[in-house]
């Protein structure tokens, strides 16, 4: 095992310094169906830390061979059902696989969801972690806000949601969660958890903040999750599971950030994996072919975030799957895209496989069509439903395509770092 | 320029549809200092190829009280001589975020064309569907092809289409500062519209000592003469009309101020419906901002009710013409019927006064105030990108002021000696 980690959350220009006896972490973020914005939260994280070694991953990646070359996979919030049914039985063996050959599974909120024990269809494919999920009723409390974010059913039963926004969290103070003995951490619907004896309680909500927003009572908000589990580490095989109630990837939330980086190195496999890396030879883009296709890439991100702004004037929202989708979600796909444009137009090179950069921009200009239509359609009163299924699948597309080649660039743009 | 820009200006050739980007470079900015001091440098750059240059103040957008102007200079077809007409409502601020801190349109199109301008991006496109549209419905369309309702237009109706010299750039659906027939140029280069959105953002040298000065400034504004001015009937009392705020008041609804303008300057007023209304209303195209308080006097001195030149300015502003050239015109023929002047906009020509004998629109014209002094307020106004009419009226925002908030928002050494060397540069 790792002794303490080094290294830090805040803003890198370098890939993580990789001290002797570690290894540059090849880490999977699942992106597919049923995965929510808050992948790009991992994403935030990651780049900052300097781990630049990022796969996308969707359902049919995880299926397939996707996960032999990572070392870690982290699995954001979301909608658990659509997760597990995505996955498949196929992508519960991939994880089996995975995680007892020694690899590591972050699940954050939906992710965290997904490996405990459940008897429900899907999600019983999935029984990696023997705890129970504290939030979980047959008999519904009266919501006192947001009800439509409130609960989701399970089953015959109901997952309520007592509290959203940042709660306080208490360590336990040991290795690796000792740098900090609380902290805050947003929720947004993850898990207080109740652990089974294998499993290893390294954080518990510890209390409320100002932030905090009470859905129900305030006395059974804390009677639910106050005292539980709100991030468990749990051994597989060879490998491990963490799983985290509040988002500590949340970009906002650098102590939390910092914890989960700690905890992500600390059960760290030492062995690299001895798959080689199926997919094309990179091409490098330069020059003026670089520039022309940023500025390709900027003139429909740009197109896209002006609809985006002008749709978060109107009071809309969809309900796609088990999630809410409001209209400021659209830039959180966005934005995280439009600053990192910025970044790579300094290093006036890309690093992409063949045919990335027409997908990308097919992908780019598809999304702007999608928005005006959403926007078009919703000042005339039409539903937008279809259309936001749709736009928010292209735009999650759009997302990976485009941090898959920055990361790719990034990567390369310091080969010596990289094993 | 790393401060208070984006460090760009746009060359855009509408013939060869070629936009070629450019640094705003530091040396500029200490002998221009900014506004119109470079659009004129600008323009005489590019003389030969009949340009229209945007342009934004250096203090433009920023917490300086009244930052809301921008500036497009150009050969005024009404009066022949190179002229600046002022950019208000949100368009100045819009242009300053865009991207852009100036851009030189030269050469004509084969074809109708828009320019749509965001996040550091010119494009040119084919605007064959809008050619023909008026104003209102250009602004409309445009919006609703692009996505969002903040867009900034500064567009040309049938007037500059045809090529009128009395035709004007309006500013979305609204009439603006322009009286010196630049809707013509428009039309001339078969550019239908430019669609502005600014989203960016612009850094600061030294942020704390700006933002305190600028406070500074609102607090001695607060206590000054402006302080609880509002709406157009203002202006007018500061030019002895003081009756007309009973003329106007039964149809005025609210007032306006262009971006951070401590003083509204603009009017809306209620056509259709009741003016007292706080709800939505449910009419199609409620009422009418009044943004000129020229034509307004003039129209009332013909015995008109303030809904007929009301009217008349919303059927000019669709049409894209320049509602004190219409108003004047009238007063000459005696046109007193409002259909009939309506009914005359297609086959109105100059010569017009209302273009005025000064480089400056006429547009900010308050009170009786000496020419000279009017000259060099409206320079500093156009350099630093204060709204020329709030800047009239303020005598808070002193020269020595605006260049100190200019060397702290810039990281340069702006000096008086370089700001009256621009000044008679621009007014000589």
């Amino acid at each position: 095992m790792l002794a303490s980690c080094a290294v830090s959350v805040m803003n890198n220009n370098e890939p993580c310094k990789v001290r002797e006896g570690r290894r540059y972490p090849r880490i999977g973020i699942y992106t597919g169906k049923g995965a929510s914005h808050s992948w790009l939260w991992f994403v935030e994280v990651f780049d900052r830390i300097g781990f630049f070694d990022i796969a996308f991953l969707t359902e049919t990646h995880i299926r397939g061979q996707g996960l032999d070359r990572c070392d870690v996979l982290a699995m954001s919030g979301g909608d658990t059902f659509a997760i597990a049914k995505a996955l498949g039985p196929e992508g519960a063996d991939s994880l089996t696989r995975f995680i007892t050959h020694g690899g590591l599974y972050i699940g954050s909120c939906a992710g965290a969801y997904l490996p405990l024990h459940s008897s429900k269809e899907h999600l019983n494919l999935f029984n990696f972690v023997p705890a129970k999920i504290a939030n979980l009723t047959r008999t519904l409390p009266e919501p006192q806000r947001l009800r439509e974010k409130f609960c989701t059913a399970y089953g015959c039963s109901f997952i309520f949601h007592p509290v959203r926004e940042a709660v306080r969290v208490g360590t336990n103070g040991f290795p690796p969660f000792k740098q900090a003995p609380s902290l805050n951490a947003p929720l947004y619907g993850g898990p207080p958890m109740i652990a089974g004896d294998s499993a290893q309680v390294l954080a518990v909500y510890s209390g409320f903040t100002e932030k905090t927003v009470f859905l129900v009572d305030e006395q059974l908000a804390a009677d639910t999750v106050l005292g539980k589990a709100a991030v468990i580490r749990q051994k597989m095989g060879r490998g491990h599971l963490h799983l985290y109630g509040p988002h500590f990837e949340h970009p906002r939330f650098t102590m939390a950030n910092q914890l989960l980086a700690d905890a992500m190195l600390w059960d760290l496999r030492r062995d690299p994996v001895q798959v080689g890396d199926n997919t094309s030879d990179p091409v490098l883009l330069s020059g003026e072919d670089c520039r022309n296709l940023l500025r390709d890439i900027k003139r429909e991100m740009s197109n896209s975030r002006v609809v985006a702004v002008g749709l978060e004037t109107l009071p809309v929202q969809w309900k796609i799957g088990n999630k809410v989708y409001e209209t400021a979600k659209i830039r959180e796909f966005i934005e995280p895209v439009w600053q990192r444009i910025r970044r790579i137009e300094k290093l006036n090179q890309l690093i992409l496989l063949p045919g990335q950069a027409s997908r990308l921009l097919q992908a780019a200009s598809k999304t702007t069509r999608l928005l005006r239509k959403v926007k078009g359609d919703t000042n005339r009163g039409v539903d937008t439903l279809p259309a936001a299924r749709n736009m928010f699948e292209a735009l999650n597309l759009l997302s990976t395509l485009f941090l898959d080649i920055y990361f790719r660039t990034r990567l390369n743009s310091f080969p010596q770092t990289h094993p | 320029m790393e401060y208070l820009a984006s460090n760009k200006i746009a060359i855009i050739d509408l013939a060869t549809r070629d936009i070629i980007e450019e640094e705003l470079e530091d040396d500029l900015v200490l002998e221009k200092i900014g506004g119109v001091g470079i659009t004129k440098s600008l323009y005489d750059r590019f003389a030969d190829e009949n340009p229209i240059v945007l342009g934004t103040g250096l203090l433009t957008g920023s917490l300086v009280p009244g930052s809301a102007l921008s500036v497009i200079t150009a050969k005024s077809p009404s009066t022949g001589r190179v002229s600046h007409v002022p950019l208000t409502l949100d368009a100045g601020m819009e242009l300053k975020y865009s991207g852009f801190d100036y851009m030189v349109i030269k050469g004509a199109a084969d074809k109708p064309v828009y320019l749509w301008v965001h996040d550091g991006i010119a494009d040119l496109n084919d605007a064959e569907d809008l050619w023909g549209k008026d104003v209102w419905a250009a602004t409309d369309r445009i919006r609703d092809l692009m996505g969002d309702d903040l867009i900034q237009v500064l567009g040309i109706g049938e007037a500059g289409e045809k090529g009128s010299d009395l035709a004007q750039i309006s500013i979305n659906y609204w009439q603006s500062g322009d009286r010196m027939g630049f809707g013509s140029l428009f039309g001339k280069k078969r550019l239908k519209l430019i669609a502005i959105r600014g989203m960016g953002l612009l850094e600061i040298a030294e942020p704390e000592e700006f933002v305190e000065h600028c406070a500074g400034l609102l607090s001695a504004l607060k206590s000054g003469k402006t302080s609880g001015m509002k709406g157009i009937a203002t202006m007018a009392a500061a030019m002895g009309e003081a009756d007309i705020e009973g003329w106007l008041k039964p149809l005025t609804h609210k007032h306006m101020a262009c971006f951070n303008t401590p003083v509204p300057t603009n009017t809306f007023v209620f056509l259709d419906e009741d003016p007292a209304l706080l709800k939505e209303t449910s009419v199609a195209e409620p009422g009418f901002l009044l943004t000129d308080i020229s034509p307004l006097l003039t129209l009332k001195r013909l015995g008109l009710t303030a809904a007929d030149a009301c009217r008349i300015l919303k059927a000019c502003a669709k049409y894209g013409m320049d509602g004190a050239a219409v108003a004047e015109l009238s007063e000459k023929t005696g046109l007193k019927d409002p259909e009939a002047i309506k009914g005359s906009l297609p086959n109105l020509k100059g010569p017009v006064s209302s273009s005025g004998n000064a480089v400056f629109s006429p547009w900010a014209a308050v009170g009786n105030q000496e020419p000279k002094t009017w000259m060099r307020r409206e320079a500093v106004a156009y350099i630093f990108g204060l709204h020329p009419i709030f800047a009239l009226m303020a005598p808070e925002l002193t020269e020595e002021k605006l260049l100190e908030i200019s060397s702290l928002g810039t990281g340069l050494e702006l000096t008086s000696e370089t700001l009256d060397e621009v000044i008679a540069d621009i007014t000589g």
